[in-house]
């Protein structure tokens, strides 16, 4: 009888809040949110191919491609609360040499203190639940899809790097960093403080985000090209370019 | 949970969906009289089976849904050449794989290096393929779709396709209760007609269920020689207790397939493949991820006398001697494949909802 009850009060919840038009106020109309993803090094934007960086194993790199997928967006209020952008929704290409934008559309206008968002595609979530089965086309076209395996690059970085003994002779690099199954989970998460963000009804408000590429070398750890210049499915490094990618955001205001 | 509470809670959503685009089964009709009905299908799991792992729920099976998933499953243009559709290499008669080659065969003639695996009872798995790169159903479609020697398409090309065809936007539509063609419901409906294909009318089914049937003496031995040396592996009703083993196969050095540790990237997942389902194994010829032995025979003689070691052998086969494989006398791999051929669901293969044609 008890189960019945909690039935009864859970449908009763359900169909009351199928009801959202009928409520007495109506809020303030949203507003709209670009977060624009900056890549760079050292402080100053990325230039793709045409500069060379160093990094702390005194290697020198030039990136030709870079590109990861930011996810399940969530924005943190003053009061602590938090708005969840509709998941499905939520997936993000940022490509160096294409879109670097994340619009973010009806935005409940608020008063915002934090950002909060995935680097990469929860791998524990059920496709349907999480909205991910349409973002599938564009990471293909973009590709950041394996073909052997159903699962998503996150992270997709290449270039050539040369050391400092021969710096006349350049190898190419590869990271491929993603997740596989339960087993090799390389989903992150972080949170961003921001300036408080005051969101108001049908205006775009922007927010800049740094990524800073140098960080996908040297950061939490520290890894070396001509240790290993190509890293895909590697439970030993993989993990470390994700910790690595995900101190890597910082907010420029 | 109960049946009537699922469909309590899946009808609170429906009237939650105020444009249809969620409610599967919400096409009323009331403004349109030329809107179809489309009726929920009557999932029921097996009463000795386990309980499904796909979330039924969340993509219920209905009469448009199922029937796009099947025109999905047996269309060419999934293909880059129009002609490799699934059904190409995963053909009903056979429980849904293939016996003309010992490696599947993909577009312009190309040949994969694994034997496809049969379909059938995939709402009770975890994981899909012999390495579980799939960890869902319905992603799993995305790796023939894309893969070079299967279906070598992209996804977005094939919904081009289905977007300019004559019948997929009226099925699409029909299907999911608003215009549309997307990803989504591409490997929504391909789930539905899939989590359908159940097979559980064998005779062993008919004995687990306590149906009017009785094993022969031989199978009876049979299923004691299956209990006592591959149940382990080969665990519960559908057989398999779904983890990934190294079984001591040679190493085929045109493939060097290193199974398992494609996906983990760990060393000790290596040459180890999936644990499969003997549903249907008289029928599902060629045997082996690579296919490579022929009969039942055969596979039998190399577990007691065929495997070469490995650092990931299973334990399991590790004689006290020093040597490797399992005890079975000849006598006992007779009855073992009369009690594996207990495991034929000629109803499934036979089912009518499923076939091509």
């Amino acid at each position: 009888m008890k189960k019945a009850i909690t039935l009864l009060v859970g449908i009763a919840t359900l169909l009351l809040a199928c009801n959202n038009d009928e409520s007495g106020t109506t809020p303030a109309d949203p507003g709209n949110l670009n977060l624009v993803f900056e890549n760079t090094v050292n402080g100053a934007s990325l230039m793709m191919d045409a500069m060379t960086y160093t990094n702390s194993s005194n290697e020198n790199y030039g990136v030709s491609e870079l590109k990861y997928i930011i996810s399940n967006i969530t924005l943190i209020k003053n009061d602590d609360t938090e708005y969840i952008y509709p998941v499905a929704d939520s997936y993000f290409l940022i490509n160096e040499e294409g879109n670097k934008t994340a619009n973010l559309v009806d935005v409940p206008a608020d008063t915002y203190k934090a950002i909060k968002f995935g680097i990469g595609v929860d791998p524990t979530k059920y496709p349907i639940e999480s909205g991910t089965l349409n973002f599938v086309p564009l990471a293909e076209e973009a590709g950041m899809l394996w073909t052997w395996s159903a699962g998503y690059k996150f992270l997709k970085f290449e270039g050539t790097y040369s050391n400092a003994t021969t710096p006349d002779e350049t190898t190419p690099f590869l990271y491929h960093v993603g997740s596989h199954g339960a087993t090799l989970d390389n989903y992150k998460e972080v949170t961003i403080l921001i300036s408080e963000l005051q969101l108001n009804s049908n205006s775009t408000a922007s927010k800049t985000i740094q990524f800073d590429v140098a960080k996908i070398f040297d950061s939490l750890h520290t890894l070396s090209l001509e240790e290993k210049n190509e890293i895909m499915v590697d439970p030993i490094n993989a993990p470390k370019i994700a910790e690595n990618t995900s101190a890597a955001f910082s907010i420029i205001e | 949970m109960k049946p009537i509470t699922y469909l309590i809670i899946f009808l609170c959503f429906c009237a939650c969906s105020s444009d249809n685009s969620n409610g599967n089964n919400a096409n009323t009709g009331d403004d349109d009289p030329a809107v179809v009905t489309n009726p929920l299908l009557d999932f029921t799991v097996p009463s000795n089976f386990p309980d499904a792992t796909y979330s039924i729920i969340q993509n219920p099976p209905t009469e448009k849904g199922f029937e796009l998933g099947k025109k999905l499953f047996y269309d060419g243009q999934l293909a880059s050449d129009g002609v490799v559709s699934c059904g190409f290499c995963h053909i009903q008669s056979f429980s849904f794989t293939h016996h003309t080659h010992i490696t599947s065969h993909g577009v312009d003639g190309q040949i994969g290096s694994r034997n496809a695996q049969p379909l059938h009872n995939l709402a009770f798995m975890n994981e899909f393929t012999w390495d579980g790169a799939a960890t869902f159903l319905d992603t799993q479609p995305i790796i023939p779709i894309t893969a070079e020697v299967e279906m070598n398409e992209t996804v977005s090309n094939v919904l081009s396709k289905l977007a300019a065809d004559d019948d997929y936007p009226t099925m699409f539509e029909e299907a999911f209760g608003s215009e549309g063609i997307s990803a989504d419901r591409m490997f929504k409906a391909l789930s539905q007609f899939m989590v359908m294909m159940i097979s559980a009318n064998s005779k062993f089914d008919k004995l687990e269920r306590g149906e009017a049937v009785t094993f022969t003496d031989e199978e009876n031995a049979g299923r004691a020689v299956f209990d006592a040396k591959c149940a382990s592996c080969h665990a519960g009703t559908l057989q398999t207790d779904q983890s990934y083993r190294n079984n001591g196969l040679p190493v085929d050095p045109e493939y060097n397939d290193i199974g398992r540790e494609r996906v983990t990237g760990v060393a000790s997942d290596n040459r180890k493949f999936k644990v499969p389902s003997l549903r249907n194994i008289e029928i599902t010829f060629p045997y082996m991820h690579d296919g490579r032995l022929g009969t039942l025979e055969n596979v039998l003689d190399f577990y007691t006398d065929g495997m070469v070691d490995s650092p990931t052998l299973d334990d399991q086969f590790r004689r006290p001697d020093g040597t490797l494989g399992l005890d079975i006398t000849t006598e006992e791999k007779v009855q073992l494949i009369a009690f594996l051929k207990t495991l034929t669901d000629n109803d499934f293969i036979e089912d009518r909802r499923f076939a091509e044609f």
